[in-house]
């Protein structure tokens, strides 16, 4: 790699100890939010999705597996807080073509685990929770089945569970996927 | 032939742990060097007068200890001699 | 279908079948479809032509390889011991299995897992597993498939199945001065592809893709959504008040000239879309590389070249197009890092990854058109798509190549007319 690497930061899979799974969370609660996510997304909710994020968001679908430092080589997508925000302003604009029209989708979630606890860049513990999911999407182009593994970083502001980072392993990111203009 | 099975009924199994910060896994047996082709485990063993390279095949379990004298045969081999050693039938599928 | 003329694909007497598909102003929705002629451009342009197959980054090591794809043909990119580049088609010559099956290693040799048979990273096959039924040691004149010619131009590896033809830099003609424009652009006059390769399949002919790279007239339409979000000024680039220009630089190549506008500015990163004190270090080593002419260098910017049948620079990003059928490609996109590229190097990064790929904000919108463009074609009629924008206006430069306004198909004519004469060459 010819970037001088001094100042990377940590890649953000492993940045941050990762300790018990903190007090305070209901496993039921935590899959209801996922689930919220999901539907949010299945179901083209922008602002509310959107909404889930705190302002450090990471939203990250590497290549290869598990996928190389996301600030030294490609990934799919690799969304701080503001770009998730221009990525939803542009698809607010109906002329997105790869998302408009929508795409029919719906996701399942399975195997919800409790990781553990996350350090954040402010000190606090963040919920580390992962999911498998299977995503049926319905376009012009035809029918694809996504599927793969989430990892979610959650915590409470003011009460509400909001969403810090998500990386999504697709199992078939090592291959040519399709576009992939939803939100995975 | 026979050699070699007899090798792979005695090879150990390894439990593989991962090294932190270091890309590839260390096993007992050592570091492990590996390609598609290839698994082989080196570390430095200590029990002799002097110190050695342990080299095990982990496909079959296989230990070789070279020396430094040996080491350094190998660092010096001529090309086409070290190639000549990568055919499989000079060796290990002779026949 | 309303067939008010003869069919297209019929062929009269005295006149190639191209003749008839490829005309100056149009060209034929067939040439898209037609599984027969994705199969002679297999033979008469994949498999005979250069193709771009990657980077020698790729294989920094000496015995490093990477599996690549050259159109139809798996392929193993090796540096050698002494540093030379190969492409080995993936292939045993025992009986025929995928002899590597990484994406990529370090080795000098390879051995076959389905019988043992063992090969040198050049392709010579330097053994098998109990010589005596072969009469012994080196008794077979075999070893796996080799690209018959393989060259490099600034580190760009390139890959001829044919064992005769132009050189590689009389195939790259005068794209290689866009190549050398993107080089020079390091502080220390080289690139690297070695940030990874995102893959995507495209449901459609890889000739909608080579069209659209150098297509002026539709990013303010397909790419207007992130545009006005982005705030970004590359929509006036492609307007028909714009100055730059849409070049036909030869043997199916074609750029996007851009110049002339940032000219016009006279400021540095303006192409990249930022401004020097963001990327001080990279400036820094310009000047002290290039001198005077660093400013010329920062404020003209990197190419947007079409490169003649699958290389695309599209400033900060390469594309390598490899078809996979009539129907099908895939784009795989990386971006361009400078040796001494400093900050430079992960803005490009991020900025690629925002931008390319199955999810980008600029192509996956111009993917959405490819596949509605194969959909489309794949109607009865009208049989022709229109290709004659900007010849009232053609004009020739001072190199002799034929320019167009920005949003003109100059770029596309030039195409069809490299295409065709490869297409009516002997098999
Ligand atoms: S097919 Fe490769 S060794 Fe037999
Ligand atoms: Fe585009």
């Amino acid at each position: 790699m010819s970037a001088h690497l001094t100042d990377l930061p940590p890649r953000p899979d492993t940045a941050g100890e990762l300790v018990d799974v903190p007090d305070g969370w209901e496993v039921r609660d935590v899959e209801q939010f996922l689930f919220r996510e999901a539907r949010l997304a299945d179901e083209n909710d922008y602002d509310g999705w959107e909404a889930l994020w705190t302002d450090d968001a990471i939203y990250w679908v590497p290549v290869d597996g598990e996928g190389d430092h996301p600030r030294t080589t490609v990934s799919i997508i690799f969304d701080n807080r503001s770009r998730i925000s221009t990525r939803m302003k542009q698809v607010k604009t109906g002329k997105r073509y790869a998302q408009a029209p929508p795409s029919n989708l719906r996701h399942i979630l399975g195997n919800i685990e409790l990781i553990g606890g996350r350090i954040n860049a402010a000190g606090g513990t963040d919920l580390e929770v992962s999911a498998n999911f299977l995503a049926l999407e319905s376009r012009a182009r035809g029918n694809q089945l996504w599927g793969g593994r989430t990892t979610y970083r959650i915590r409470r502001i003011d009460g509400e569970i909001r969403l810090a980072y998500k990386k999504v392993v697709l199992v078939d990111n090592d291959k040519a996927v399709p576009t992939l203009g939803f939100l995975v | 032939m026979n050699d070699e099975m007899h090798a792979v009924g005695e090879g150990p199994r390894h439990e593989v742990t991962l090294d932190e910060g270091a890309a590839g896994a260390t096993v007992p047996a050592g570091r492990v060097v590996e390609s598609e082709f290839a698994s082989v485990a080196v570390r430095l063993d200590e029990q002799g007068n002097s110190v050695r390279l342990r080299v095990e095949d982990l496909r079959s379990g296989r230990v070789r200890f070279l020396d430094a004298l040996e080491l350094e045969t190998v660092v010096w081999l001529e090309d086409g001699h070290l190639t000549q050693l990568l055919d499989p039938s000079h060796e290990r599928w002779r026949g | 279908m309303t067939a008010l003329v003869p069919s297209p694909a019929e062929v009269v007497e005295g006149e190639s079948r191209y003749d008839r598909l490829i005309q100056p102003a149009r060209v034929h929705g067939t040439l898209y479809t037609d599984p027969s002629i994705f199969a002679e451009e297999l033979r008469k342009i994949w498999h005979k032509t250069w193709v771009f197959v990657g980077h020698e980054s790729e294989v920094p090591e000496p015995n490093d390889y990477v599996r690549k794809q050259l159109a139809d043909q798996d392929v193993v990119m090796t540096r050698d011991k002494d540093g030379e580049v190969h492409l080995l088609i993936n292939r045993c010559a025992h009986r025929g299995l995928q002899v590597c099956d990484d994406k990529a290693g370090n080795s000098s040799s390879f051995r076959c897992p389905y019988h043992g048979w063992t090969y040198r990273n050049t392709g010579e096959l330097l053994g098998y597993p109990y010589n005596k039924g072969y009469g012994g040691k080196n008794k077979l004149e075999l070893g796996m498939g080799k690209v018959a010619r393989v060259a490099s131009y600034q580190g760009f590896v390139f890959g001829s199945l044919a064992q005769e033809g132009p050189s590689l830099e009389e195939h790259l003609g005068a794209a290689k001065g866009e190549i050398d424009r993107l080089v020079g652009l390091s502080p220390e006059g080289k690139v690297s592809l070695d940030a990874g390769w995102l893959r995507h399949q495209t449901k459609a002919n890889w000739k909608f893709l080579a069209e659209n790279e150098t297509d002026g007239y539709h990013p303010q339409f397909v790419h207007g959504s992130i545009f006005g979000v982005a705030g970004s000024p590359i929509g006036a680039l492609y307007s028909d008040n714009s100055t730059a220009v849409t070049r036909a630089l030869g043997d199916g190549h074609s750029e996007n000239d851009l110049r002339p506008e940032f000219r016009t500015f006279d400021e540095p990163m303006r192409w990249f879309g930022t401004t020097p004190d963001k990327v001080p270090g990279y400036l820094a080593s310009m000047a002290e590389s290039y001198g005077e002419d660093a400013h010329r260098r920062t404020v003209e910017g990197a190419p947007h070249v079409m490169i003649f049948p699958n290389l695309f620079i599209a400033e900060i990003q390469v594309f390598n197009i490899q078809p996979v059928g009539v129907g099908e490609c895939v784009q795989y996109s990386t971006a361009v890092q400078f040796a001494g590229g400093h900050e430079l190097n992960m803005r490009m990064v991020s900025q690629s990854i925002g931008s390319v790929g199955p999810a980008g904000m600029l192509l996956a919108d111009d993917t959405e058109m490819y596949e509605r463009n194969q959909r489309g074609v794949e109607m009865a009629d009208p049989e022709w798509l229109d290709v004659r924008r900007g010849l009232v206006r053609e004009t020739v430069d001072e190199d002799g190549f034929t320019i167009g306004a920005a949003t003109d198909e100059t770029a596309m004519r030039g195409f069809w007319s490299h295409y065709k004469s490869l297409m009516e060459a002997d098999a």
